[in-house]
């Protein structure tokens, strides 16, 4: 069964469909894949200048909007210069 | 910690809705349901493109339509608290006719009572139905 | 279900799942739900270069309905089963 039980309160890298990259520390979820992250800051990469974080706080995301949940490795995302990586931001979600 | 309950805990708490279209709207949370429609007041409501504002005393927003909302940090500490309290309530009151009531009652209990009272009738609606 | 079934046969398999965003991720398939959501351990991206997003992640969880595509190990699928398990259905489908 695949659940999202052994992600709370760990840090994780949401992907949603508009492809927005969101890291945040899982509070909770529930059936629908809603989720609850706490402390959680939007990733924006660009191919011009190194990624911007943006602080958001609390956040509630629907679950229809999720496209991945990535179990964070702490110290190797501690490990990243985010200021240095150039990359185009990930594609929407088209069906 | 159950998404619905962090939502059901922010009632009456300013947040901020963002649509799938992309608009947002910016007011205090009324009501919500299972589905996670919601009624806002006092709302502002901005296009997906930022460059049109409205101002709604009332609103109702599907569920479905909803991408995410954000949250006042501290709600997370106050829920987390209120289901601590709610826990210890519960406990408290199946041992009650063991340990002294006198110590329990007074202060401790009317706080209590009306935290029960608040957290009650929003539980016992969604807990108890189900499991009836 | 019989997808599901198929699924749940192949945890412990290296498959690659290709998403609706055109990314695609390789790794080892933990489980699955009802929903087709996927966990896939010891990822990899391909095309890390391009997407260097998920560089500290190793394990993930994917949406059932974000997928587009999964490649699975054909030594491990046995197609003949899957045949007659899906002729049998279709035939229970009909009766009903």
């Amino acid at each position: 069964m695949a659940t999202l039980q052994g992600y709370v309160d760990h840090r994780v890298l949401l992907i949603l469909q508009d492809g927005r990259a969101i890291v945040g520390v899982m509070a909770g979820y529930d059936q629908k894949s809603n989720v609850v992250l706490s402390d959680s800051k939007e990733r924006v990469y660009s191919v011009e200048e190194g990624v911007e974080e943006i602080p958001l706080g609390l956040y509630l995301v629907k679950g229809d909007q999720i496209v991945l949940i990535g179990e964070l490795d702490e110290a190797l995302d501690q490990s990243v210069d985010l200021s240095t990586i150039r990359a185009e931001p990930i594609p929407p979600i088209h069906y | 910690m159950l998404p619905l309950s962090l939502l059901n805990a922010a009632q009456n708490k300013p947040m901020l809705v963002e649509l799938k279209n992309g608009e947002t709207f910016n007011g205090h949370l009324v009501n919500c349901d299972n589905f996670m429609n919601i009624t806002l007041r006092e709302v502002y409501q901005t296009n997906a493109d930022g460059d049109k504002f409205w101002k709604l005393k009332e609103c109702y927003i599907r569920g479905s339509t909803i991408k995410y909302l954000r949250v006042p940090d501290t709600l997370l500490d106050a829920v987390k608290e209120e289901q601590n309290r709610a826990r210890e309530a519960g406990r408290s009151a199946r041992g009650a006719h063991v340990s002294g009531a006198g110590n329990r009652g007074g202060r401790g209990m009317l706080q209590r009572g009306r935290g029960a009272m608040r957290g009650g009738p929003i539980r016992g609606g969604r807990g108890r139905g189900r499991g009836m | 279900m019989l997808i599901f079934s198929v699924f749940k046969t192949l945890t412990d398999q290296k498959v690659t799942v290709e998403l609706k965003n055109d990314l695609s991720i390789t790794g080892v398939l933990k489980s699955v739900d009802q929903f087709l959501n996927i966990r896939l351990d010891k990822i990899e991206v391909f095309d890390e270069a391009r997407h260097p997003h998920m560089m500290a992640v190793k394990n993930c969880f994917i949406r059932g309905s974000v997928v587009r595509y999964v490649q699975l190990p054909a030594e491990h699928v046995d197609t003949q089963l899957l045949e007659d398990a899906t002729r049998r259905e279709a035939a229970a489908q009909n009766k009903r």
